[in-house]
């Protein structure tokens, strides 16, 4: 009886709240009206028994706070008021609601989009891996010489040592990726992502095969493992339909597969560049390459080929786990020493080990992208900071305005209590909305982003994206609480009987100093991120603005896969011979050159030149070793002597072209025409030592190696003469300017001119220059972005505070004005206070962005982080905005006529 | 649900609140009179003080509440008591009666002893 009339009189009073709350009052009114009628009756006079009833009652709204309580659906009915409230206090103010709206959406948007973005490509697991928390990768680093680095890729032999002499791990697999021509019989041959992996790799996984089986350990043994395969479920679903594969036969790479079983749905593995299509025994895949590495690579240590993932047995910490594998990696090392005496000794290189996390962009050699996009990260965090920020500081204002109505409300006895709920409950409804504009901007800022970064065919899908939602929901939490201090305080803090003497006339329009601290640190945070953007936009100008040396518009480079492990060495030499011939004569081709190494590959051997002692000790030497068209189709100048030429073949003497930044290195102020290298390279490196190697010509500096300030020393070798065989590299120059729209044509004509299943992939040179260039570019985007989103936030904040500032000085202006200040002096007035304060915060943004330039730097290119002329330009772009955003209420204050203001209230 | 007379004021008023209304259904002006002139003006209450009171009995499911028509053809709500109130006016009168027997006792065995 008593929960059922409980509830019921709660639910009553919650879904008739209008009516419970007129019957209240009516029930209160009706009671004094009784009581006076009585007071009368017993003889007082009207005025005096009211007076008397008044008292007996006590404070009618008090009693109503009172009886409220005690219907027990305080917090509910409170919070629905609240709402209501500010949906009405919002309604009366689209434009401040927009405002602050679009400010925090745009800040939490930009966070989530990062979020998503790191989540994905840094901590969240793979897909249907068992456990998460106890599979590590291998990093094995090593110090040599003062350098870092971490290897994640190292010969399967030391796969197999590091297995063996470790105890700690339950599970041990291999993986290795690969590209490689899928499929066969003419047209439907497509590169696609390889896995070769151990047969214990599958072990990994809670998944089971959609469809018959996975390899087992008998056919993934050394020295060949058995030719099975299994494909993913997506390629099976796309290219097989569905249909039962079980026991086909499929062509990867040189070697015919049969299909034991397809991957369920959602299974990735473990490779974070884009699904594999066909998994394969890893031990497969040295005689898919060929015969050369068939033999030795489960004995030798000269082929890095597989990865490895560990999981800690039950126990065991990431620390032990750690401290093992650096055990039997230092075992491994003397076994490789014992084989090879040059590897170099163990207290030269501090051999360590980790079991770190399976995405490499956590581990501890991330790539420059994701260092970038880090940074961007905490550039994102900032413009939410400066967006609370902002959004604090309009709220303080409106608070602030309203004053008086609080005052009023507090007088009628309503807590402070109350008054700070309802600040909160503005604000937190404005940060929901914002969360939810947010996360269409993270929506569609995220598809972008993760095109520049993501693995292809990654989906962006937010909708069910409960980890990036929750963090947008926190975040918009946390703005709520930041964006609602500042007004709970000026709530909680107003005095009574001061507040209702002022009046509205100087209600609280003072500036307090948290507003301006608020507004100072905008603009602070605007200015440094303003400059990280400036850095970053010029450093990717000069990126781009970067003389190659060469024209890689209109080149092709091509690449041929015969995919025949048992045609010979002669047989391939000439099928490359004829493919270079039928390529040069392909119509819109103007010339073809073949080359050891595409762009951006090093080659180095070593170098002797008479008359130094350590050519090493000069810097890095490259070479590039090429036919004779290939200063033609690169289009680099031959500054001095002559280029490569069709005579320079085997049995002629030896001859090279060197690159000028070499030539001056080498040879300094002297003409390096016929001087002489020694090139210990070809078939008989001892003899490439002895012989000379005669400079023939000179040419332009080129960017070949990474994009890093290097000093460019090139040289290039003739391809005829030093290896004849040719290799499965071309570079093709196209006539047009841009080669991308021939890439197709030209594949498919010298597809069909290959024999068997053989195939070649063709990509333009240029796009291989612009991945270079992408961790720049993505921190170029992101950072004047990031940047442009902080300076308009800080300008609008800027705005709202000195026009709210303005309108409540309306006053004092106009008495300014009544004493015969000229308008000039009164704008004067205004907009120097407003940029004083932006002044501030700009002296102290410039002052945070030169002390961060420390860690700013390694990421740029050919660019300062002091750069006087970014900061400059900055700083004075910052104090212009805030010119403007003073400037335009000041001269809206100047319209105002003081006999108006005056006799206001 | 915990005791309801923690509070000993609150529980003296709405046991004399449930006291007026066995008589008749009140409203809310009237149950202030009554509980005046049953107590002759002995509890100095503010009048206000009656209503948090009567909604928290609703809850407890004591009396109920509806609009009627007085006397004098104004609308007023009215009090009755439930079944439920009559019980716990007869509990509460026994509980009370216990209690004001033992202290009674009490105070006479020390006036006794002291006087």
């Amino acid at each position: 009886m008593g929960v059922l009339s409980d509830l019921r009189e709660r639910l009553r009073a919650l879904v008739f709240r209008g009516r419970v709350e007129r019957d209240m009052a009516e029930e209160m009114r009706f009671h004094l009206a009784r009581e006076i009628e009585e007071r009368v009756r017993h003889g007082a006079t009207p005025a005096a028994a009211r007076r008397e009833a008044q008292l007996a009652f006590g404070g009618v709204e008090q009693w109503k706070e009172v009886t409220r309580d005690a219907r027990g659906t305080r917090m509910l009915e409170d919070l629905v008021r609240d709402l209501r409230q500010t949906w009405r206090g919002l309604r009366r103010s689209p434009g401040f609601a927009a405002t602050v709206i679009l400010t925090l959406g745009l800040g939490i948007g930009a966070n989530a989009a990062m979020f998503g973005v790191i989540d994905r490509l840094m901590f969240r697991p793979f897909p249907l891996l068992r456990d998460p928390g106890t599979v590590h990768r291998v990093y094995l680093q090593t110090t040599y010489q003062g350098r870092n680095s971490a290897n994640t890729v190292f010969p399967y032999t030391r796969y197999l040592d590091l297995q063996g002499a470790t105890t700690r791990f339950a599970e041990y697999a291999a993986v290795s990726e690969w590209r490689f021509g899928v499929g066969g019989g003419g047209e439907d041959i497509r590169v696609r992502k390889v896995a070769g992996v151990s047969a214990s790799f599958f072990g990994f996984f809670d998944a089971a095969p959609a469809l018959g089986r996975y390899f087992g350990p008998a056919e993934d043994v050394v020295p060949m493992g058995a030719l099975v395969a299994v494909i993913s479920h997506a390629y099976w679903q796309g290219d097989f339909g569905s249909a039962d594969v079980v026991g086909r036969v499929l062509k990867v790479g040189q070697l015919s597969y049969t299909i034991v079983g397809v991957a369920p749905v959602g299974f990735v593995g473990t490779v974070s560049g884009g699904t594999p299509d066909v998994f394969v025994p890893i031990t497969t895949i040295p005689a898919n390459l060929g015969p050369w590495s068939a033999g030795d690579y489960f004995t030798a240590y000269n082929w890095d080929l597989t990865e490895m993932l560990v999981r800690r047995a039950p126990g065991v910490s990431v620390a032990e786990a750690s401290a093992d594998l650096a055990r039997a990696y230092v075992r491994s090392r003397a076994a490789a020493r014992a084989l090879n005496p040059r590897v170099l000794a163990d207290s030269l290189v501090r051999p360590r080990a980790l079991a770190g996390p399976v995405k490499t962009a956590a581990g501890p050699q991330a790539s420059p992208e994701a260092r970038v996009l880090l940074w961007v990260a905490g550039v994102a965090g900032i413009v939410l900071i400066i967006a609370c920020a902002s959004v604090a500081n309009l709220m303080l204002a409106r608070v602030i305005r309203r004053r008086r109505e609080l005052t009023v409300q507090l007088a009628l006895g309503v807590s402070r209590g109350r008054l700070v709920a309802q600040c909160v409950t503005e604000s937190l409804v404005l940060a929901l909305c914002g969360c939810f504009a947010g996360l269409l901007v993270a929506q569609g800022s995220g598809v972008a982003i993760r095109s520049l970064l993501l693995p292809e065919g990654s989906a962006f899908n937010l909708a069910d994206d409960w980890r990036t939602i929750g963090v947008a929901l926190g975040l918009a939490v946390a703005c709520t609480l930041l964006t609602a201090i500042g007004p709970a305080v000026v709530a909680t803090r107003t005095d009574l009987a001061t507040m209702l003497k002022a009046g509205a006339r100087d209600g609280g329009r003072r500036r307090s100093a948290f507003q301006v601290g608020l507004l100072v640190l905008q603009v602070a945070l605007s200015v440094v991120l303003l400059a990280g953007a400036g850095l970053f936009v010029s450093s990717f100008r000069h990126a781009r603005a970067l003389p190659l040396g060469y024209d890689p518009r209109p080149v092709l480079e091509v690449i041929s896969d015969y995919r025949s492990p048992t045609m010979s060495e002669e047989d391939r030499a000439t099928a490359r011979r004829r493919l270079l011939a039928e390529a040069s004569a392909l119509p819109g081709v103007e010339f073809a050159a073949a080359i050891n190494s595409g762009l951006f590959r090093t080659n180095t051997a070593e170098l002797r030149v008479p008359g130094i002692d350590s050519v090493a000790g000069l810097g890095r030497f490259n070479f590039q070793m090429a036919t004779s068209e290939y200063f033609k189709v690169m289009r680099i100048e031959v500054l001095r002597g002559r280029g490569l030429e069709a005579d320079d073949r085997a049995g002629a003497p030896r001859v090279t072209v060197v690159s000028q930044a070499m030539a001056e290195a080498l040879w300094p102020g002297r003409d390096p025409i016929g001087e002489c290298i020694h090139v210990g390279l070809g078939q008989a490196p001892e003899l490439g030592l002895a012989e000379c190697t005669t400079v023939v010509g000179v040419a332009a500096n080129t960017v070949q190696q990474a994009f890093a300030d290097d000093p460019m020393y090139m040289y290039y070798l003739p391809m005829e003469q030093l290896a004849p065989e040719l290799t499965s590299t071309m570079l093709l120059r196209m006539s047009g300017s841009k080669a991308s729209a021939e890439m197709e044509r030209v594949r498919l004509e010298l597809t069909a001119r290959m024999p068997g299943d053989g195939f070649v992939v063709v990509r333009p040179l240029q796009q291989i220059v612009d991945d270079k260039s992408r961790s720049w570019r993505l921190g170029a985007t992101l950072f004047a972005v990031f940047g442009g989103l902080a300076f308009v936030v800080a300008a609008v904040g800027l705005y709202g505070l000195v026009s709210y500032d303005v309108e409540g000085r309306s006053r004092e202006l106009g008495v300014r004005a009544a004493l015969g200040a000229r308008p000039g002096a009164v704008v004067r007035l205004v907009v120097g206070q407003g940029v004083r304060l932006a002044l501030s915060g700009v002296v102290i943004g410039v002052a945070i962005a030169l002390a961060a330039s420390r860690w700013v730097e390694p990421l740029l290119f050919q660019q300062s982080a002091w750069d006087p002329r970014v900061h400059g330009a900055v700083a004075g772009g910052m104090l212009l905005v805030a010119l403007g955003a003073s400037l335009v209420p000041a001269l809206r204050s100047m319209r105002l006529d003081p006999s108006i203001v005056l006799r206001e209230e | 649900m915990p005791p309801d007379s923690t509070d000993l004021l609150q529980g003296t008023l709405e046991m004399l609140v449930l006291k007026a209304l066995s008589l008749e259904p009140m409203h809310g002006w009237g149950i202030g009179n009554r509980i005046g002139q049953l107590s002759r003006d002995a509890f100095e209450i503010q009048q206000g003080s009656l209503y948090p009171a009567l909604q928290r009995m609703l809850r407890k499911g004591w009396i109920s509440s509806e609009w009627r028509i007085t006397e004098n053809n104004r609308r007023a709500r009215y009090y009755l008591l439930t079944r439920a109130g009559r019980r716990q006016l007869d509990t509460e009168t026994a509980a009370w009666e216990r209690a004001s027997t033992a202290v009674n006792g009490i105070l006479r065995a020390r006036l006794a002893e002291g006087g």
